[in-house]
């Protein structure tokens, strides 16, 4: 955006969509946040299943959300400056947690690749508790950290973090689909009824944070939800998010009771576009509350 | 000592004084006015009139920008000034999300007004200071103030309307039109106990 239509723009007292987090560069900061939620669903669930392709499948796509986010940031050669604020912000329990799970999984799998055992098992534990700390930790700081901003009304739910956590299962399931699929291995079946667990819940916490904005939020989450449903973001929404991550899975879920890896994988896919497509269309429906003067002014001080 | 502002809206005539004289003094690259003057229409023919707002960086006691931020450079300054260090600054703009005051820039690239001509001298001088990639917003005029002199915005109102000052102490000017004339806050439902005040229109 050049400067005039910059400054346009921010003279608005109303209808402001913000501009910085899923437009321009900003699409980086979904993206690493769409990898790295399924990274921590992932490695999540081939931890409880015993899948080590799915947790080396984990471990790169942590990695590649943990690029992705540092091509987002301004100045990502100071980065590390992230670590100095745990004690309240989200942002930075986030970067210590993708860090966690980087090193104590990059150790843990090492161990796990190489077979190594014997003085190695206790740092091959360490290792795992360390990875499955920094795992929570990636799985939930991301709906904190857009439920800490109060300019965006839409993001500012309690709602928020639980549907980000619902998309982190939905998608760590979708991603062991696809690498049963390519493994060849029998899908189980608790994971099927895993992912359509998720998404019912994910679902559910959807409607409610729509149906919370359009009926008591005040004007900015309104005009976020009518961004969603009707606005700007509509095709994104139907298209990307119902269509293609609700729609075409629970069709193809449906359509073939043998369930062959392919069909499997392509559930997978749909699913985990899905998920992007709503991370997208979330992000992008956040709209700043307006600057106006209060109808009622109570005085200030007495 | 806390410093703060009050700005006298009845006074305000929607001339774009601070704005520019706060540019002047800034040198802030195209797009970015860390003060602002907000128009608007409220009501309808024959009772409709025209709202004027100047807004700024509300220097909130209870800032959720410095909370947000993941690196510190949010911080709390001397007299209470919420300020932003650039050398601490990564560029993540979790701070633009939580001010409900939207008074905070990205300064993405170096830009500049006349486009492939090049920066001009003035340009050069005074906006090439600023960092890139990093949050930039008011802060009080900290050099003004460093020589004695209120804020630019303050100094510059060709209507008086704007006063600065120490909400602390009960005797000063800024403490004393709060009490005489009611004066109130943007969002206080945000909770964020900003140091900069209004008088009603």
């Amino acid at each position: 955006m050049n400067g005039y239509d910059q400054l346009i723009d921010d003279l608005r007292s109303d209808y402001r969509p913000q501009r910085e987090w899923g437009t321009g560069r900003g699409v980086l900061l979904v993206i690493g946040h769409f990898f790295v939620g399924v990274a921590g669903g992932t490695w999540l669930l081939s931890t409880l299943y015993g899948i080590t392709a799915g947790l080396v499948t984990a471990y790169v796509l942590g990695g590649l959300g943990g690029i992705v986010h540092l091509m987002f940031l301004g100045r990502p050669e100071i980065a590390f400056k992230m670590m100095r604020n745990v004690r309240t912000s989200w942002v930075s329990r986030g970067f210590v947690g993708l860090s966690m799970f980087l090193l104590g999984g990059g150790v843990y799998l090492a161990i796990l690749l190489l077979s190594l055992s014997g003085p190695w098992d206790g740092i091959k534990m360490f290792a795992q508790t360390v990875a499955m700390l920094g795992t929570f930790t990636i799985i939930g700081y991301m709906g904190f950290a857009y439920t800490a901003s109060k300019a965006i009304p839409y993001w500012h739910s309690p709602l928020h973090p639980a549907l980000y956590i619902a998309y982190a299962v939905r998608g760590g399931v979708a991603a062991l689909l696809v690498i049963a699929a390519a493994t060849g291995t029998t899908v189980d079946v608790s994971l099927l009824q895993l992912w359509i667990t998720s998404s019912v819940l994910a679902t559910l916490f959807f409607v409610f944070e729509i149906q919370g904005a359009w009926t008591s939020g005040n004007i900015a989450a309104k005009w976020s939800a009518r961004d969603v449903l009707s606005g700007r973001l509509a095709m994104t929404f139907y298209g990307g998010t119902l269509a293609i991550g609700l729609l075409v899975p629970v069709l193809l879920l449906i359509s073939s009771a043998e369930r062959p890896p392919v069909i499997m994988a392509l559930i997978g896919i749909a699913s985990a576009a899905g998920d992007f497509f709503m991370k997208l269309t979330t992000v992008k429906a956040g709209v700043y509350l307006p600057l106006v003067l209060p109808s009622r002014r109570r005085p200030a001080m007495s | 000592m806390r410093l703060g502002m009050v700005i006298d809206l009845k006074r305000c005539m929607g001339c774009h004084g601070c704005q520019m004289s706060c540019k002047a003094e800034h040198g802030t690259p195209p797009g970015i006015f860390f003060a602002r003057l907000i128009k608007r229409e409220e009501g309808h023919y024959p009772t409709a009139r025209q709202i004027l707002l100047p807004v700024l960086c509300n220097h909130c006691s209870d800032a959720p920008c410095v909370e947000v931020c993941p690196t510190g450079a949010s911080h709390y300054a001397e007299h209470g000034i919420v300020d932003i260090d650039p050398e601490l600054c990564v560029g993540c703009r979790s701070c633009m999300m939580a001010c409900p005051y939207n008074n905070r820039y990205f300064n993405s690239d170096q830009r500049n007004y006349f486009g492939e001509a090049g920066p001009t001298p003035y340009e050069v001088a005074r906006s090439a200071r600023h960092r890139e990639s990093v949050v930039m917003k008011c802060d009080f005029c900290k050099d003004r103030r460093a020589e004695g002199k209120d804020p630019a915005c303050v100094a510059n109102c060709a209507a008086k309307g704007r006063f600065f000052g120490d909400l602390d102490d009960p005797t000063s000017i800024v403490s004393k039109l709060i009490k005489d004339r009611s004066g109130f806050t943007l969002h206080p439902e945000a909770g964020t106990n900003p140091n900069v005040y209004y008088l009603a229109p």
